[in-house]
Order: structure tokens, then C-alpha cells, then sequence
């Protein structure tokens, strides 16, 4: 693999979570000063490798048996008092989530003195430490930031301190556990420069947990695809990428959509085997009947939030604060048509959708719905347009009661809307979960004894449980693997065709949508800024802000792939 | 942060007084007149009439209030029916008997902090389960029962600690605490205790104690700065609210242990009609709380450093 002496040196190690084999059998080299990547699906066990490293295993987990060395030292043998020491200068770690890394009751100077339990110095030298490292993490006015708290700095700049804290000691590994999954688009490619940068600066090795394969090839030199606890395959990132000798490999890559440049109307998943891009224009045109007038027309919609005022504010007399969440936004929709709303967080794309719900209240402008104007008729009359549009939420799992078997859920907007009557629900509840490829035995399923993406496929089955014309997907695929995103994508295509629906998919990332979206409409900081087909807007995009969006996909960035 | 406090203590004192005004409708609706509890059964109409205007009885109760108001700006509180002395005077022998009482079951209540705390990191341990059972029973017991039985056994068996009054002397005064204390403490030491595990056992889950292990910070200062530091403000803020219940419980435990104190006087105030007396109490009490409930949010802001920008 290397000529570099081995730093961490895993052989046969597996981990068990009560009868379940979390790591099986699993034998990982990291070099000296060299960067891995260790890529693999949710569930497939790298993250309980990469916490064992760092000797931070859950209590239920247990080590039946291999070995685990850091520059020949039993990482086994370690006492508390042993871990102590060597996390922090011998390994340290960047955690998945930035927003709740760090202890929001602690001025962010504070937390970086304490993880200085290795230095002798005094207070002052210790501060000073704390700011070289903001320093070299690029933190625009490092000394401020010592004196704040985590709340008060942005999603990217925490990242940065926790990074700055992980580099603070030079450590001789750095673990960052899906480091940039939690970051927009934009920010993610400016913090894996950063850490390509750091890496390079200090020497150490670097163990890169994630799921995202642009990510690894960008920055990996060497990689490990872990597969239900199993190592599939390793090697440098150039061997693997180029010729993967696994299937399962293989079959990873063909799911990335990134990396797939034709627009295509199925994604390829792990199930289909070398499955080529189909796409076809002139079934799209069939599909969407731009002659008829549209399904959703919005035209110049503009929601303002108010701030509530304080009994302060009202004794000095401060005006109250308003929030411009959408300004003067415009979209149709057309019967059977699909439109991705694309835009960064906070750029009001869900509070627009909201909108059109009228879960929010809109100000000025029009939303008509198959010819009516939804927002002059009361909460009362909107009552049959909303089972006539559905709504996708975020989070499958946290949108489905716990404590109710999935057959039930689905079958809930029937039983609220009125329209149960008279019917079977057991087999309207059959036939829904059939209609997104789940089979019967899911009926008396509870949410937790599902993946995500069978979550999912509840959450779609639920939201056309009332045969809606307007179906608002709200980031279907966040958090999910690749190979999970591309079977979703996959049933909403089909679905669109069998019961012509109309789609409107919100995302903050462009290129998952690329090959399903017919039009793209790209929102930022409330407004919508350009809007036209898919392809015009991949290949020729007007509006700045779209350029950087396409940018941040890596691999238009860097010409790799 | 000082204009929060600012706003914090206007807020107060805008409660204090609603409460107070509340108060002054709500006497009205009491049956009785005090002119007829002071003077007796056979007192002359023109005497009453007399008493009445003295009172003030007869204005409208708007002005009363305007009257009482003024009164307390002055630190006259008005003067007691029955003994003829003034009430603020009564007050201030009375208060440090209720508020050390209050005082002395806010400090073992914090016995829940240490309690909830090792049963969170030894989360379904034995002591855990223990105190877990323990705790709930203490809760579902009233403050008048565990008292009564208190007394039963520390003062009628054992004959180890005084039941009645209050004591003279420091060392007398801390025996004569314990037993109430503890008729209404061991409720609060259960609810504290339950409150402060449910925290900690949610912050231990969090994402920023896996890093401050993961930079090696020994488990002490993890513990203190990086747990206790953020599960407590809830704590606090449950504490301070909890005042308002320690007085109400205080009410009866007083009279249960023939304690002084500020409950005591309210309720002897209430059955004969003083209504000086009444007032003054609940002035008294609205002010204790409304203070104790200021402090908390005040000590909850300087704790977490997120609620300092509400407001």
C-alpha cells in the first residue's frame, strides 16, 4: 500500500453489539502521514471502527477478538487513564455534526483551553495556542471568536473550530467522522480544502469516515469500502476508483448521480447491474401537458414573518421586526410536470411550499390551484385542496408516529380527510405500501423496525394515500446513501408517469435532481433567481449564485471523474 | 444582559402589583364585615359606621388600593385590628421565621442535584432503581402527612427533636428547622433528584460530551462543565417557580408544628377578618416570590448563554 511505517495497524478485529456483528473480522492499515478514506453505506460499520480507534465505543458494544495498534502500542490494553492521554495528541477527531460539537454553555475559548489538559503552560500560553489554531483553520477574526459562544458562530465557522481544536495538539491521527456531511454544498468544498491543507501542514495521518464518494476521491490517497461490517475492498483511491475489483464497489460508484453526466430518467441503484442511462426526451414531452393551463401557478408570493414584540420593545417604542422569507416569487407547474426548488438553507424554499399549504401566512401575490385562488378562500374551503396536494416531509422516520403500525399511518389521511368509508383499509393500506414497492408484510411494521429508505417509501405511500395531483417533496433524500437516494428518485419517476402527478422537489442539492426535474427554479435568500429546463440551466446557468451551486459539486470543481 | 435584568425586574414589579389588586377584588367577595368581627355582636350602627370610615371600608375599592399603595410606598402597611400595632412591624418579626424555613428546604432540595446525577451515570444501577422508587413515593406523599408522621416518630417515640414552636437560640432554632423542613424537603429533594437524572442522562447523549472525551478531558471537569453546566438551568428555573409551592406548603406545616411565621399569620388573619394583617401577608409572600422567581431566570440567563439574547 505504502512505503510510510504503519500507524494504525487493525487485524482481525470485530465488534458486537449484543448477537449483532457490528465490524466482522476486519483488518485496516493506516499509514504514517497518509489520508484514508473509509466509505460505506449507513450501518455498514465504519463509524464503530472509527470510534474504536479513539477507544469510544457505546457500553454495549465489545471487542471479541483481533488486535488494534498505534505505533505498536496496544490499543486493547489501554487503560482510562491510558485513552485520556492519548486522545486529543495521538488521536483526535472532528464529529459529524458541527452544530452540537461543541458545549453551548462555554465561551469557545474556554472549551479550547480545557482540551489542552497536555499543555504545562499557563492560561496566557494556552490562550495563545488556541488562537494560532483558529489561525490556521482561517477563522475570520480569530481572537473575537475566543470570547463567544457556539451559538453565536455560523454551522461553517464551528466546524472550523472543531477542526482547529482537532489539529491543536498535532495529533498523529485525525478521525473526522463524516466531517462535511452537515455542511451546504459550497461550504463542504472549502472545508475539504481546508483539511487537505492542514493535513499537508502537519504531517499527521488522516482517517476520513463518510459516505460521499466525490469527497474521497477528492481528497483520499488511500480508500476502504466497508460493506455490513465486512472490508470489501482497499487500496490507493486511484487503483479503486478506476478499477474496482468488488461488484459492490462498482456498484457504489455507478450511484453516485454526481457522477453520472447525462441526464438520465432512472438512476441506476445497487440492485441493476450496468445499467445504462436511458435517458429519453420524448417520452418527457408526452408526459407534461404544457398545452393545458398549469396545476400551480404562483405569481409574485411574498411571506413575511413578524418578530413578536417584547413588553421592552413596546415600552421603547421598537418597531416590530420583520422577516422577509419569500420576496415576489413566481412559479407554474404544469399537469405532470416535475420542478426542483433549489436553494441553501434559509433561503425560504420550504417556507414557500408551506405557503402554498397555507401552513404560513402569505402576504401579498397569488397561488391558484387547478384555477382557483387559494389565497382568497377561508381555512374551511381549503379543506378539499389540501387532500388534492401532498405533502413529502423531511424526516420519514420523525413524521411517522412511533407507537403505529405503518399500515395504519398510511391509511391516516383517509380516515382525517373522510374518505374511509365503506372501504377495506387493510387492503387500501396493502395497495398503497404495493404502489412503492413495499409488500404486505410491512403493514403491521412500527417505524424503527424500518431503514430509512423503507421509511421513505412509507412517507411517499402516505402522501399519495389520497390520489393527490401536487405531490411537495421536501429534501426527499437527505441523509440518505447513494444507492437509497437513486431507488427514491427511481419510484418518484415512475410514479409520476403511472399516476401523472405533478412534482415539486425541494433541495438544497442541485445535482441529485439533475436527472429527474424537468425545470429547476433556484431560490436565494428569498428570491428566485433563475428558473428554466434542467439542461439550460446545468450547462449554461445566468445567475452567479447558480454557477456556485454547480461548482460546489466536486467534481465540477476539481475536473476529476 | 442588564437590560434583560431591567426588564426582568419591571416585569416583577408589574406582577406584584396585579397580584396585590387581585387580591383586594377577590377580599371583597369574603363573607363577613370586620366592623362586626372587631366590635361584637352588639355594637351600635354609628359605631360600626365609625370603624368603617376609619378603615377606609366604605370607598370605593380602586381608591382602596390607590390608598393601600400609597401606604406601602411609605412603609405603612396600616395597623393591626386586633392588637392595634402596625403591620409592617408584625411582618418583620414574622418573615425570617417562614423564610428560613423556605431557605433551609431550597438547600436540602439541592441534595437532588448529587442524588440525580450519580443515578444518570449509573443509569438502571441498583442505587438508580432505589432512589428512582424512593424519590416518586416522596413525591406522591403530601408535606402534612410525612410531618405528621415526623413527629410521630422523632418527636412522640424517639423523643429526638422538638415539635412545636420555633425556638431561642441558634443551636434551638436549627433543631426546632429540622422537622418541618423535612416534612416539606424530602418531597422536593424526590422531584429534584428526578428532574436533574432526566437531564443529565439527555446531555450525557449529546454530541459535545462524545467530543470532550474524544479530546481527552478528564471525566471531572466533563462532568462539571460539560453536563452539570448544561442540564442545571432547567433545574434552577424549577426551583425558583418551586418557591411559590414551598410558601403555599409552609402555610401548612406552620400550622401543623405551631410554628410562627408568615403562614401562620395569614391564616389566623384570614379567619378573623384582618384585613391590614391579610394584605400585608400577601404583599409579603407575592414580593417573596416574585423576587425568587426573578433570581432564577436571572441565574438561568447567567447559566446558559443561548437565553441571553431572549428577551
Amino acid at each position: 500500500m505504502s512505503t510510510q511505517p504503519l500507524l494504525v495497524d487493525i487485524r482481525n478485529l470485530t465488534i458486537r453489539f449484543g448477537a449483532v456483528e457490528a465490524v466482522r473480522s476486519v483488518t485496516m492499515q493506516v499509514g504514517a502521514g497518509r489520508i484514508m478514506g473509509l466509505v460505506g453505506e449507513s450501518g455498514s460499520g465504519k463509524s464503530t471502527l472509527a470510534n474504536a480507534i479513539i477507544g469510544l465505543l457505546p457500553p454495549a458494544a465489545e471487542i471479541t477478538q483481533g488486535s488494534m495498534t498505534f505505533e505498536g502500542r496496544d490499543l486493547l490494553s489501554f487503560s482510562n487513564r491510558d485513552w485520556q492521554r492519548f486522545r486529543g495528541q495521538g488521536v483526535s477527531y472532528v464529529s459529524q455534526d458541527p452544530m452540537s460539537a461543541l458545549n453551548p454553555a462555554l465561551r469557545i475559548g474556554e472549551q479550547m483551553l480545557d482540551i489542552q489538559h497536555w499543555n504545562d503552560g499557563g492560561r496566557p500560553e494556552k490562550m495563545q495556542v488556541a488562537l494560532n489554531a483558529l489561525k490556521q483553520v482561517k477563522m475570520p477574526q480569530a481572537k473575537a471568536r475566543l470570547g463567544m459562544y457556539p451559538h453565536e458562530l455560523s454551522g461553517g465557522q464551528k466546524q472550523r473550530v472543531c477542526i482547529a481544536m482537532a489539529i491543536m495538539a498535532r495529533p498523529k491521527l485525525l478521525i473526522a467522522d463524516e466531517a462535511t456531511t452537515a455542511l451546504d454544498a459550497t461550504l463542504e468544498v472549502e472545508i475539504v480544502k481546508l483539511l487537505k491543507e492542514l493535513q499537508r501542514d502537519i504531517g499527521c495521518a488522516m482517517l476520513f469516515v463518510t459516505h460521499h464518494l466525490t469527497v474521497v476521491e477528492e481528497l483520499c490517497e488511500d480508500v476502504t469500502v466497508m460493506y455490513h461490517g465486512d472490508i470489501r475492498e482497499s487500496g490507493t483511491v486511484q487503483d479503486v476508483f478506476s478499477t474496482p475489483s468488488e461488484a459492490y464497489t462498482r456498484n457504489l460508484l455507478s450511484c453516485d448521480p454526481s457522477r453520472i453526466e447525462e441526464k438520465c430518467r432512472r438512476l441506476p441503484i445497487m440492485s441493476d447491474l450496468g445499467l445504462k442511462s436511458i435517458a429519453d426526451p420524448e417520452r418527457d414531452a408526452a408526459r407534461i401537458d404544457q398545452t393545458a393551463k398549469p396545476l400551480l401557478s404562483i405569481r409574485n408570493l411574498d411571506v413575511t414573518f413578524r418578530k413578536p414584540r417584547s413588553i421592552t420593545d413596546l415600552i421603547s417604542g421598537t418597531p416590530e421586526r420583520r422577516v422577509e422569507a419569500v420576496k415576489s416569487a413566481s412559479i407554474d407547474i404544469s399537469p405532470g410536470e416535475t420542478v426542483a426548488l433549489i436553494g441553501e438553507s434559509g433561503s425560504g424554499k420550504s417556507t414557500l411550499a408551506r405557503a402554498v399549504f397555507r401552513l404560513v401566512p402569505a402576504g401579498r401575490g397569488e397561488i391558484e390551484f387547478d384555477g382557483t385562488d387559494l389565497l382568497s378562500i377561508s381555512q374551511r374551503e381549503m379543506r378539499p385542496f389540501r387532500n388534492e396536494m401532498a405533502m413529502m416531509l423531511q424526516d420519514p422516520i420523525g413524521s411517522l408516529s412511533p407507537r403505529m403500525p405503518v399500515g395504519t399511518s398510511v391509511i391516516e389521511p383517509l380516515i382525517i380527510s373522510g374518505q374511509s368509508k365503506g372501504k377495506d383499509l387493510r387492503s387500501e393500506a396493502i395497495k398503497l405500501l404495493e404502489l412503492v414497492g413495499l409488500d404486505e408484510g410491512f403493514v403491521n411494521r412500527y417505524p424503527h423496525e424500518m431503514s430509512g429508505g423503507q421509511a421513505r417509501r412509507v412517507g411517499v405511500a402516505r402522501a399519495l394515500a389520497l390520489r393527490p395531483k401536487l405531490v411537495i417533496a421536501d429534501e426527499p433524500t437527505a441523509g440518505l446513501d447513494v444507492s437509497i437516494q437513486g431507488e427514491i428518485f427511481n419510484l418518484l419517476a415512475e410514479l409520476r408517469e403511472t399516476m401523472s402527478l405533478s412534482i415539486l422537489i425541494i433541495t438544497h442539492n442541485l445535482h441529485v435532481v439533475r436527472h429527474l426535474a424537468d425545470r429547476m427554479v433556484i431560490m436565494y435568500h428569498g428570491e428566485i433567481v433563475e428558473t428554466g429546463p434542467t439542461e439550460d440551466v446545468v450547462s449554461a446557468p445566468q445567475h452567479s449564485y447558480t454557477k456556485v451551486l454547480l461548482a460546489a459539486n466536486l467534481h465540477a470543481k476539481f475536473g476529476t471523474g | 444582559m442588564i437590560a434583560y435584568a431591567i426588564q426582568r425586574i419591571l416585569i416583577a414589579m408589574l406582577i406584584v402589583l396585579l397580584a396585590v389588586t387581585t387580591l383586594f377584588v377577590m377580599i371583597q367577595f369574603v363573607p363577613g364585615d370586620p366592623a362586626n368581627v372587631m366590635l361584637g355582636p352588639r355594637a351600635t350602627p354609628e359605631l360600626k359606621e365609625a370603624l368603617r370610615e376609619r378603615l377606609h371600608l366604605n370607598d370605593p375599592f380602586i381608591v382602596q388600593v390607590y390608598h393601600f399603595f400609597i401606604g406601602v410606598m411609605r412603609g405603612d402597611l396600616g395597623v393591626d385590628l386586633t392588637s392595634n400595632r402596625p403591620v409592617l412591624n408584625i411582618l418583620i418579626e414574622q418573615v425570617p421565621y417562614t423564610a428560613s424555613l423556605v431557605l433551609a428546604v431550597l438547600l436540602i432540595a439541592l441534595l437532588g442535584i448529587p442524588i440525580g446525577t450519580y443515578a444518570a451515570v449509573h443509569r438502571d444501577g441498583l442505587f438508580d432503581q432505589v432512589s428512582g422508587v424512593v424519590s416518586v413515593s416522596l413525591i406522591a406523599i403530601p408535606p402534612i402527612v410525612i410531618g405528621l408522621y415526623l413527629i410521630l416518630i422523632f418527636s412522640v417515640q424517639l423523643q429526638w427533636l422538638p415539635a412545636i414552636g420555633a425556638g431561642e437560640g441558634p443551636w434551638e432554632i436549627i433543631l426546632h428547622l429540622i422537622l418541618p423542613t423535612l416534612a416539606i424537603g424530602l418531597t422536593w429533594i424526590g422531584y429534584v433528584s428526578r428532574l436533574v437524572r432526566a437531564s443529565v442522562i439527555e446531555v450525557l447523549g449529546q454530541n459535545h460530551v462524545k467530543t470532550a472525551r474524544a479530546f481527552g478531558i478528564p471525566n471531572r471537569r466533563v462532568m462539571r462543565a460539560y453536563v452539570l453546566r448544561v442540564a442545571l438551568p432547567a433545574t434552577v428555573t424549577v426551583l425558583g417557580v418551586s418557591i411559590g409551592f414551598i410558601l403555599s406548603s409552609a402555610v401548612i406545616v406552620e400550622i401543623l408544628f405551631a410554628r410562627p411565621g408568615i403562614g401562620k399569620l395569614m391564616y389566623d388573619a384570614v379567619i378573623s377578618r384582618n384585613y391590614p394583617v391579610v394584605m400585608g401577608t400577601v404583599l409579603a409572600s407575592t414580593l417573596f416570590i416574585v423576587t425568587a422567581t426573578t433570581i432564577a431566570d436571572l441565574l438561568n440567563v447567567m447559566l446558559d448563554p443561548r437565553s441571553r439574547e431572549a428577551g
